[in-house]
């Protein structure tokens, strides 16, 4: 087990370098041209040009990317020409390791940029996904129960059209409707956890409610699915006419078997929210990864971009190989190799 | 679809128990289809997408026609002293206008609305296509096979799956539709409309790919696979022959996630300001713009919002049926 | 997602409107009534995400409502615009940290101002002379501080290196190659005592108007200075200080600042009135116009820059909310510009204008209450502002004589265009209509919508195939001369690279003879009297359609006492004289 893990955990490290490479020629090979976004409004070529020498984007790519690896490794001082530091050390901008490079935008490390921001999609995605598991689970589980009956229709067409709902007008709806009109909720504005718990989770519930929504629905079809085919297992079937009862059957023998699929689903999707909800955030307008995203796309804040990429994909590899293990853990037939 | 002679047996026992002693005689798929036809939901739900695709198929004839008319300005139906909310009642319905028109320009809604699914449709089913075939075609070589196949497949899933997908498609739209105006020489929507396409389909399909190497990984350990190995059966064969059968239903059950899921996508992608755009109509775009007119013109809002429940929904239904009816494990 | 974010950043003017329904709401001048001036309660300044401020760096500040919010609160200047309603009171500098409004000498090349006594930074120290000198210092510094307003360098007479560039690299730059440089700067600006003066290469006779409207002169205190670390810090001058630091993404408070004099003041500029003032950065216009419709808790104390969003137009008709709306016209002119280069027949050019119906694309985007239809690039608030004799159509097109044109130029029709236009949700249906108006007198358009990240950087690109892009651009100080020259002057925007701020690659050597005029007039009145010639050759050529002016249409809280909304706080609220209940 040990083994394995160092091992993804190897690969995982060689992954995230081809995705900072592939990142890396995507948005900064010329396709964007940050040094004149940097640079304000009347701005000569010749501005342009020093501007891009001050953020080295006049540099081979390769270089660049050289560069940006080993910050991560050691960290960085801004601003990048080192006489300019030394004359005038006041100016000096240390970005200790792992550092994923300088926001012009932001003027700051990207570090600091993103680590405002991570609390609050994590905190929107626990949230959301304590909801959406629990409430997927259950109307699953239900509906499975009473496959046929009026209940399993009724949970089965809601979650229908939960699903189908588009994330951005369920926001919307509940921010014009909820929170505006009708005021039974306050807007929500982010509190953090520290400052008060209560203030932390009341303001979470339309945005994680938006969220859980669409995932709660799509689990309960699936899980709903997955039990009814778990149940015509050989072994589940074997257990019935054993004489086991509906619920022990469910918990101890069917549950086990239908949870396989979703806990690689459930592990990637959180991984993937916890990196930002991007339409949730921006209709709520709360400054997670997924806003920060959208509003450095705007601005062409190319180093907090490839930040949130290189920061949401270490999340999903960290998912992917946590998910695999657990995979192992619940299906005895998996093998580890 | 061809059904292996183990699966014909397997099939069989749980075709009797379901459709009674008369139907063992018929084949597997004939079976299914009666399944299916016994269902009303799925029935249901196959004449409302019936209706979708006859529609959306229509859809241009009817606009070349001059019967929809998704671009007309009619400023004389607007109130622009209000910020050109429709003059009647009801977002400005009319015998001319059935569903009203839409504020600001007056475009007829109706016509709006329905090429828009017709383009949406079209979008996202290449989209998905795109996904399925890949992630079906690599899910399996990755999950059955030992080695080094496998290990680079999962690595590239695992690469296109690191990619956090909204931003990239967020943040690659400008880039990329650039090199299709330059290098393709595809101008304006249908550089969108192929962007779009490309990047979901291209990000689509490890999630498909890695449902179906999950499921293989456990079929792999089963009886027939084993069976088949020790009579000979080339790796083609057992892939396409023992396998995809049972990858079958599930692999339904994630393509209608996955087409209805794009639908939602685009109209997602619309409000952030990426793909196919005004005067071209598509669900998404419509969607988009009436999303601001939730208070101040609530029809023109819950035109396109309605209907994008309805093709997600039946959508969904209808995957559900198929699978059902497919896969008899389940059965009803 | 319907905001039109343009690079283009300040602004000169505004003006009030008295058209139909607006005129009720009175002028510059907002509701509130009562004149209570007593010091009261905590205000709150509503803006959304993505047109959150990107500087508060005096040298580096460029967007008009950043501009006047820091004038007001924290930032004197040497001379500053008044919080008058009144439309050229309101555009004439008074005396700020200055004892008056600068002297002029050497026909305008040479500028001397003398700082008031007792005035004070929020540390208790005076400003000095050297601090005016440091904060000029700054604006060369484009490579570490990069973004700010940067005539200076233009102006300032310092030698330039071959490219164009100044041969001073800024304060930061200490070394040997740097010095020829600082000696250059240290006499182009000179102190003596507490009296500091400018020396010019060419005439500068708006200087006292450029200083007004922009904070690049501003002192700046050297210690205080940590570049480009120093974007979100705050060191005042006035009446206001930030308490602790601002956050980006949710905002600051402002609070009293223990040191500040008011007798060094004058009440016309700051009245300084709420105890304290709170910005909330949150999420969107629509978001805000619901909250101040509803006018509930804090947001009863609230402003915004925001306008309105058209889909909220039906929603203001209440008394209680129209008592608290006020709509002035903005600082901006959007416009479409032709491509000389691809529209090179003028006949062409000339029926794409009589073709175009602003009628239409203002009704898309939510008709007579967001704009005013334009009759020239200027806006006219500006200094000497006229309407361009040669736009004279019908404000829905005339297609006909469109036509007419079409035929007469001896083209073959349908004939093809291409529009680019930034992509937003209404702008999409503006361009649709737009489209519309033109395909009926002969024109097949293809419609090029380009996100706003990368709308500017695409049609600056000599070799973009658009035949017309809409643009939009705001005075940098009420003259024309900071229009129609950066737009329209080839030589200073036309590179192999780049058509920098001269989208259509316009470039025409009598008007260029015209800007040449107005840069070297010594007096306003000459410069106004050059660059009106020179909007008329505009004109004659058809360079450019001018759209509309839009509207800013700005609701506030109903325990907001004397709203104001000025021409000096470029058409955003004032917070000079604002108050709260």
């Amino acid at each position: 087990m040990f083994a394995y893990i160092v091992r993804r955990a190897v690969i995982g490290v060689a992954l995230l370098i081809v995705m900072s490479l592939v990142t890396f020629i995507l948005f900064f090979s010329g396709a964007f041209d940050p040094a004149r976004n940097a640079c304000g409004k009347v701005c000569s070529p010749a501005q342009i040009e020093q501007t891009s020498k001050a953020l080295g984007y006049d540099k081979p790519i390769l270089t660049q990317w050289g560069s940006f690896l080993a910050g991560i490794v050691v960290g960085r001082d801004y601003p990048l020409d080192k006489k300019v530091r030394e004359e005038n050390p006041d100016l000096v901008t240390h970005c200790a390791a792992p550092c994923l490079g300088y926001s012009m935008v932001n003027t700051d490390t990207v570090n600091n940029v993103l680590k405002s921001a991570i609390p609050i999609s994590v905190s929107i995605a626990l949230v959301a996904f304590v909801f959406w598991i629990i409430g997927g689970l259950l109307f699953g589980i239900i509906a499975a129960m009473t496959k046929g009956s009026f209940l399993d229709r009724g949970i089965v067409g809601l979650s229908l059209i939960f699903y189908a709902f588009p994330t951005f007008v369920v926001g919307s709806l509940l921010l014009r409707f909820v929170a505006i009109k009708w005021q039974i909720f306050a807007l929500p504005v982010y509190v953090p956890l520290t400052q008060s718990p209560g203030l932390w989770f009341t303001n979470l519930i339309l945005p994680a409610v938006t969220l859980a929504l669409f995932y709660m629905a799509a689990y309960a079809r699936m899980s709903r699915a997955f039990i009814i085919e778990a149940s015509t297992e050989d072994y589940v079937r074997t257990a019935k006419a054993k004489g086991v009862k509906k619920v022990p059957l469910m918990f101890k023998h069917t549950l086990r078997a239908a949870l396989t699929p979703l806990v690689t689903m459930a592990g990637l999707d959180l991984a993937i929210l916890l990196g930002g909800a991007i339409i949730t955030e921006d209709v709520f307008g709360f400054h997670g990864l997924g806003l920060l995203a959208v509003t450095s796309n705007s601005r062409q804040d190319l180093p907090t971009i490839v930040g949130i990429v290189l920061l949401l994909s270490t999340f999903v590899i960290i998912a992917n190989i946590v998910v695999d293990i657990l995979y192992a853990y619940i299906d005895p037939r998996v093998r580890l190799d | 679809m061809a059904i292996s002679p183990t699966e014909t047996e397997q099939r069989s026992e749980v075709g009797v128990v379901i459709a009674g002693e008369t139907t063992a005689a018929k084949s597997p798929m004939r079976l299914a289809v009666d399944r299916f036809r016994h269902d009303k939901l799925s029935m249901a739900s196959f004449v409302v997408v019936a209706l979708l695709v006859i529609g959306a198929i229509l859809a241009p004839i009817l606009v070349k026609l001059g019967v929809l008319d998704y671009s007309t300005l009619h400023q004389d139906l607007i109130d622009n002293t209000n910020g050109g909310l429709p003059t009647g009642a009801h977002g400005g319905i009319s015998a001319s206008h059935p569903l009203g028109v839409v504020p600001g320009t007056g475009w007829d809604v109706l016509s709006r609305v329905w090429l828009g699914v017709s383009f949406s449709l079209a979008i996202c089913l290449c989209a998905t296509v795109v996904s399925v075939v890949i992630g079906a075609v690599l899910g399996i070589m990755s999950g059955y096979s030992r080695g080094a196949l496998d290990w680079v497949i999962g690595r590239l899933v695992d690469l296109t799956l690191s990619f956090p997908q909204t931003l990239m498609l967020l943040a690659l739209s400008a880039p990329i539709i650039a090199f299709f105006n330059s290098s393709l020489h595809l101008h304006g929507n249908l550089a969108n409309a192929v962007y779009i396409i490309v990047v979901l389909g291209l990000f689509g399909w490890p999630s498909v790919a890695r449902l179906v190497r999950g499921q293989v990984l456990s079929i792999r350990e089963r009886e027939f696979i084993d069976a088949a190995r020790s009579i000979g059966a080339s790796n083609s064969r057992i892939y396409f022959r023992e396998i995809l059968p049972n990858v079958w239903a599930p692999l339904l059950v994630q393509t209608t996630l996955l087409l209805p899921s794009y639908v939602s996508a685009e109209a997602a992608l619309s409000f952030l300001g990426v793909g196919v755009q005004a005067p071209l109509p598509t669900l998404g775009n419509v969607l988009a713009d009436a999303t601001t007119w939730i208070l101040g013109d609530p029809l023109y809002f819950w035109i396109p919002a309605v209907m994008i429940v309805v093709i997600v929904v039946s959508l969904n239904l209808l995957g559900d049926g198929l699978r059902d009816a497919l896969d008899p494990k389940s059965g009803r | 997602m319907t905001t039109n974010r343009r690079r283009v950043a300040v602004v000169g003017a505004i003006a009030a409107l008295s058209v139909g329904a607006l005129a009720a709401c009175g002028g510059a001048g907002g509701s509130g009534g009562s004149s209570s001036s007593a010091a009261k309660g905590t205000l709150y300044y509503l803006t959304q995400t993505s047109a959150k401020p990107e500087h508060l760096d005096p040298q580096r500040v460029y967007i008009g409502r950043d501009i006047t919010n820091l004038s007001r609160l924290v930032y004197r200047q040497l001379v500053t615009f008044p919080d008058s309603a009144d439309k050229t009171a309101g555009v004439t500098p008074v005396p700020d940290l200055a004892t008056n409004t600068g002297t002029s000498s050497n026909g305008a090349k040479t500028w001397q101002f003398t700082l008031k006594d007792g005035v004070k930074w929020q540390d208790g120290k005076a400003i000095t002379c050297d601090d005016l000198k440091y904060g000029a210092s700054r604006v060369f510094a484009q490579s570490v501080i990069p973004g700010g307003p940067n005539y200076l360098v233009a102006y300032l007479n310092i030698p330039t290196n071959k490219d164009g560039s100044s041969i001073y690299a800024g304060p930061y730059d200490k070394s040997a190659a740097n010095q020829a440089g600082q000696a250059a700067f240290d006499k182009a600006v000179t102190c003596n005592g507490n009296t500091i003066t400018y020396d010019f290469k060419k005439p500068w006779p708006d200087f006292p108007l450029a200083i007004a409207a922009l904070h690049m002169m501003d002192p700046y205190r050297q210690d205080k200075d940590q570049g480009d670390k120093s974007n979100y810090s705050v060191f005042s001058d006035g009446p206001y200080e930030l308490q602790g630091t601002w956050n980006q993404n949710t905002g600051g408070t402002f609070v009293r600042n223990p040191n500040y004099d008011a007798a060094t003041d004058s009440t016309t500029v700051r009245k300084a009135l709420p105890n304290k003032i709170v910005f909330q950065v949150t999420s969107d216009a629509e978001t805000i116009a619901d909250r101040l419709i509803a006018d509930t808790g804090n947001d009863k104390n609230a402003v915004t820059d925001r306008s309105v969003p058209s889909s909220r137009f039906s929603q203001l008709n209440s008394d209680s909310v129209k008592s608290r709306l006020t709509s002035v016209s903005s600082p901006y002119i959007d416009y479409l510009q032709m491509n000389m280069k691809r529209l090179s027949n003028p006949l062409v050019r000339q029926a794409l204008y009589e073709a175009t119906s602003p009628q239409a694309w203002i009704d898309a985007g939510g008709g007579s209450k967001a704009y005013l239809p334009a009759h020239s690039i200027v806006n006219p608030v500006v200094h000497g502002y006229q309407p361009n004799p040669a736009f004279n159509a019908p404000l829905s097109g005339d297609a006909a004589k469109a036509k007419q044109l079409l035929q007469q130029a001896g083209v073959k029709t349908p004939y093809p265009i291409n529009f680019m236009y930034e992509k937003t949700t209404t702008a999409d249906k503006q361009a649709a209509a737009l489209k519309s108006s033109w395909e009926q007198a002969g024109f097949k358009v293809t419609l090029t919508g380009i996100d706003a990240d990368n709308y500017y950087s695409t049609i600056q690109k000599p070799s973009n195939n658009g035949d017309l892009y809409w643009a939009g651009w705001g005075a940098d100080w009420p003259s024309a001369i900071t229009v129609t020259p950066p737009l329209f002057d080839g030589r200073i925007n036309l590179t192999k690279t780049s058509s920098q701020n001269d989208y259509g690659q316009y470039n025409s050597p009598a008007f260029n003879k015209l800007v040449d005029e107005a840069q070297n007039a010594s007096t306003l009145d000459a410069q106004t009297t050059a660059l009106q010639k020179a909007d008329a050759q505009l004109g004659k050529d058809y360079a450019y359609v001018p759209l509309e002016n839009q509207v800013f249409n700005l609701l506030h809280g109903s325990n907001v006492t004397n709203y104001l909304q000025t021409p000096s706080s470029n058409g955003y609220p004032d917070l000079g004289g604002i108050n709260v209940k």
